[in-house]
């Protein structure tokens, strides 16, 4: 088998793990600083529906974090067993921050999440809020660590070779390096949007059903104010990486913008708004263009200039540019339509005073918040590609190629345990889906009543 | 940069990276011997309370081979990749246990059908303690093939698992009561003696196939060291049967955890300046001096926070578990 082969092997086993994976720490991310707002709420105000909100959406957030926590195992170990020449390559740092995330955030959220789901009553009030602090503080943390050794990877500094490997030679460059703050931002608020998309649409669910309306209808709200800052914020995080991707990544700049040939001194690039790439022939089939676009987004000036992929060597140019053009069209069209859904909820809200009677009237509105729990993942999952699949042919930008990176390990070997992922993967995701519905047919307990403190730990079996 | 700092430096990180895999191996080792010990439990309750009486801990645990992970990558990443991608088999084994474990603990409170995940939670744990078995017998006969290797991987395998077993065992003296305790004590003696057996068997075997310790047992004051260590070993075991015996409900696992201690003391003085015996030294897989000053500032001051609020962890979960009717 070619060496390509196996490289590509190694690839897919590689996305197919972390297009699994991240499904889960985003909402963990999210749906903890949601648990912390709640519990902080019924600590505050001693109002019991706080109290019954943190346990109803607390059981979300076990199932979640279960499969978040098997299935990230993979992904640390993968750097070393199918990415051996990166390991040697870029250990130094990567295995650094990687190392940083396992101490600083992975531990932090673990040590803390016995406490928070077990120890109700076990602990002074204060604590356990302390405890969901932590948990929910952790998994941000290891958001931030993650991104760091990803915003590298896109845009490496702070290094040099030394004897075919990386030396760090300053750590501040190297951490701040030029994507880190776009990086982190885009993906955490990423994450936190897609919380607030989940609790809103399960939210939305049982007030369109008509169970629990009023319970509901508070979490609805609260996650409706926390959109009207996010979505908008996304859209310009998202704008603003992007523009730093035309200057730090210029290849995978055009490949989204699917722009072949760069536009001459005092004219303007046209932005495609639909095309359809065609690498072997280095030109776009046919394209919806308008001019001067794409020198507004990439340069913000009207004829700005922009790099071509054509004008980009073609062993430099990324693979699969009709993916990278669609994938980014459909995360943008999702940003898009999360604004719009939130502020026209808004609208509605103002209009009616929020009153429990007239939104339970909305059940078109009510109706699309539930079909939108979906999205966020697809935007984020296509925002990866675009990060990810967009960054080939590198795996260290412009430093190490994916292909020089990869173990050569026997074929077989690789497309065994991929199966295994894909087996184990089917399995939980089931589970996990049956969980979620029992789960949301049991629906909250609103009798619940906090436990005493220090009421010794008793066990329901079964 | 001096050779002798760095030579410090990477000296201080094998140790560190050795209290974390002391740790993990502690830790992880009680909950996956508490899932090997499910297999040979009959009564489903009993199973319950077993996976139950782990509930709190085992995700805190599993994360200490997410460190250790971490900082050998970061401190060591020509070890890192040397040995991930040569063990590719046993490693994605263990983590295929791991996944089925960790899976079946979260998952079976809510499921109907519980035989299922019990399965998963013992063969899941037995499968990731062979595996790490298996991983830690490759690394000390230098990853060589061979007839004699493989025996001897395969001794390490189930020496692993039975340790694994004696601290469940122990653990479950100290958390449970009535039948499952009488159980834990009787599996606490049996995993005591294939525990003792594997032990010496693995002693000999490293005197006859490693020529790296052999050499490092020759030098006289390693070999006193290990003759102490060996001692407390020795004296940790009989301590173990000892306390069972008593029906105290601390001291087992206290002494298997003394055992384990000792044991890894000794491996890690047989293999230093190697990391993988004969492959790799520790200063030819060392990251450079400003890379491992950088993780110590960072991890050092950690470890004694992270072991503070593991511990606080345990504290708040103190005690033998109550149960109430249901």
């Amino acid at each position: 088998m070619a060496v390509n082969d196996i490289v590509n092997l190694s690839r897919s086993q590689f996305a197919m793990t972390a297009i699994f994976h991240i499904l889960w720490p985003i909402l963990t991310i999210s749906l903890s600083a949601f648990l912390v707002l709640v519990e902080a709420l019924w600590v505050r105000t001693r109002n019991l529906l706080y109290y019954r909100h943190a346990r109803f959406w607390a059981k979300l957030l076990v199932l979640n974090f279960v499969v978040g926590v098997v299935s990230g195992i993979p992904m640390e170990f993968q750097f070393g067993t199918n990415w051996a020449g990166f390991s040697r390559y870029a250990g130094e740092f990567v295995g650094n921050i990687l190392g940083f995330e396992g101490t600083m955030a992975f531990m932090l959220e673990a040590g803390f999440i016995g406490v928070m789901l077990y120890g109700w009553g076990r602990v002074p009030r204060g604590v356990h809020l302390f405890a969901t602090s932590m948990v929910a503080f952790g998994s941000s943390l290891s958001a931030f660590w993650i991104m760091v050794a990803n915003s590298w990877m896109q845009t490496p500094a702070g290094v040099t070779v030394v004897n075919g490997r990386l030396v760090v030679t300053d750590y501040m460059a190297a951490i701040f390096n030029p994507d880190m703050v776009w990086g982190v931002a885009h993906m955490w608020v990423g994450a936190m949007e897609t919380g607030a998309f989940v609790i809103a649409g399960i939210s939305a669910f049982y007030l369109y059903r008509r169970r629990h309306a009023e319970f509901f209808l508070r979490s609805f709200k609260l996650a409706l104010m926390a959109l009207l800052v996010i979505a908008p914020l996304q859209i310009w995080l998202g704008d603003s990486s992007g523009f730093d991707v035309f200057h730090n990544q210029p290849a995978k700049g055009a490949a989204i913008e699917g722009y072949w040939h760069t536009n001459p001194p005092g004219t303007g690039a046209a932005w495609a708004l639909l095309a359809w790439p065609d690498q072997t022939q280095q030109k776009n089939d046919w394209a919806l263009e308008l001019p001067n676009m794409l020198s507004v987004l990439g340069t913000h000036s009207l004829t700005g200039q922009v790099t071509g992929l054509a004008d980009i060597p073609r062993a430099d140019q990324p693979p699969m540019v009709p993916l990278l053009f669609y994938a980014f069209r459909l995360m943008a069209g999702i940003g898009v339509w999360f604004m719009a859904l939130a502020f026209w909820s808004a609208w509605i809200w103002r209009k009616t005073r929020g009153s429990l009677n007239s939104m339970l009237q909305q059940r078109k509105l009510l109706l699309a918040w539930v079909l939108s729990i979906p999205l966020p993942y697809i935007a984020i999952e296509s925002g990866w590609v675009v990060r990810e699949v967009g960054r080939q042919p590198w795996v260290v930008y412009g430093m190490l190629r994916t292909r020089d990176a990869a173990t050569l390990l026997p074929a077989g070997t690789v497309a065994a345990s991929m199966t295994m992922f894909a087996v184990f993967y089917a399995v939980l995701v089931t589970t996990f889906a049956v969980f979620a519905y029992k789960w949301l047919k049991q629906g909250p307990d609103l009798t619940a009543l906090p436990p005493e403190f220090s009421a010794p730990l008793k066990l329901k079996l079964g | 940069m001096s050779a002798s700092s760095h030579a410090t430096l990477t000296s201080a990180w094998f140790g560190l990276i050795g209290l974390m895999l002391v740790l993990y191996v502690v830790t992880d080792g009680f909950d996956l011997g508490i899932g090997i010990l499910s297999l040979v439990t009959r009564e489903e309750h009993d199973r319950s309370l077993m996976m139950h009486s782990i509930g709190h801990v085992w995700d805190a645990n599993e994360t200490w081979l997410v460190v250790l992970g971490g900082a050998l990558f970061g401190a060591f990443p020509a070890a890192y990749a040397l040995l991930l991608s040569t063990l590719y088999i046993p490693v994605m084994a263990m983590i295929a246990g791991l996944i089925l474990r960790g899976a079946a603990i979260e998952f079976r409170h809510p499921a109907q059908f519980k035989r299922a995940w019990d399965i998963a939670f013992g063969a899941g744990s037995l499968i990731a303690a062979l595996a790490q078995g298996v991983i830690l017998g490759r690394v000390i006969t230098g990853l060589l093939p061979g007839l004699a290797s493989g025996i001897f991987v395969a001794l390490t395998a189930l020496g692993v698992a039975s340790g694994y077993a004696l601290l469940g065992a122990t653990y479950l003296v100290k958390k449970t009561t009535g039948r499952v305790e009488q159980a834990a004590r009787n599996y606490a003696l049996g995993a005591a003696a294939t525990t003792i057996a594997a032990a010496i068997l693995l002693t000999a075997g490293t005197r006859v196939i490693s020529p790296i310790a052999q050499s490092r047992w020759n030098d006289p004051a390693v070999f006193q060291l290990l003759l102490v260590l060996g001692a407390i070993s020795a004296s940790a075991l009989a301590a173990v049967v000892w306390a069972v015996l008593a029906h105290h409900s601390h001291a087992p696992f206290r002494a298997a955890v003394l055992l384990f201690i000792s044991s890894f003391a000794g491996l890690a003085l047989s293999l230093f300046p190697d990391l993988v015996p004969g492959r790799l030294s520790l200063a030819e897989a060392a990251s450079s001096q400003s890379t491992l000053v950088f993780m110590m500032v960072g991890i050092g001051i950690l470890m004694p926070i992270m072991m503070g609020y593991n511990f606080y962890q345990y504290f708040v979960f103190r005690g033998k578990m109550q149960l109430q009717a249901h």
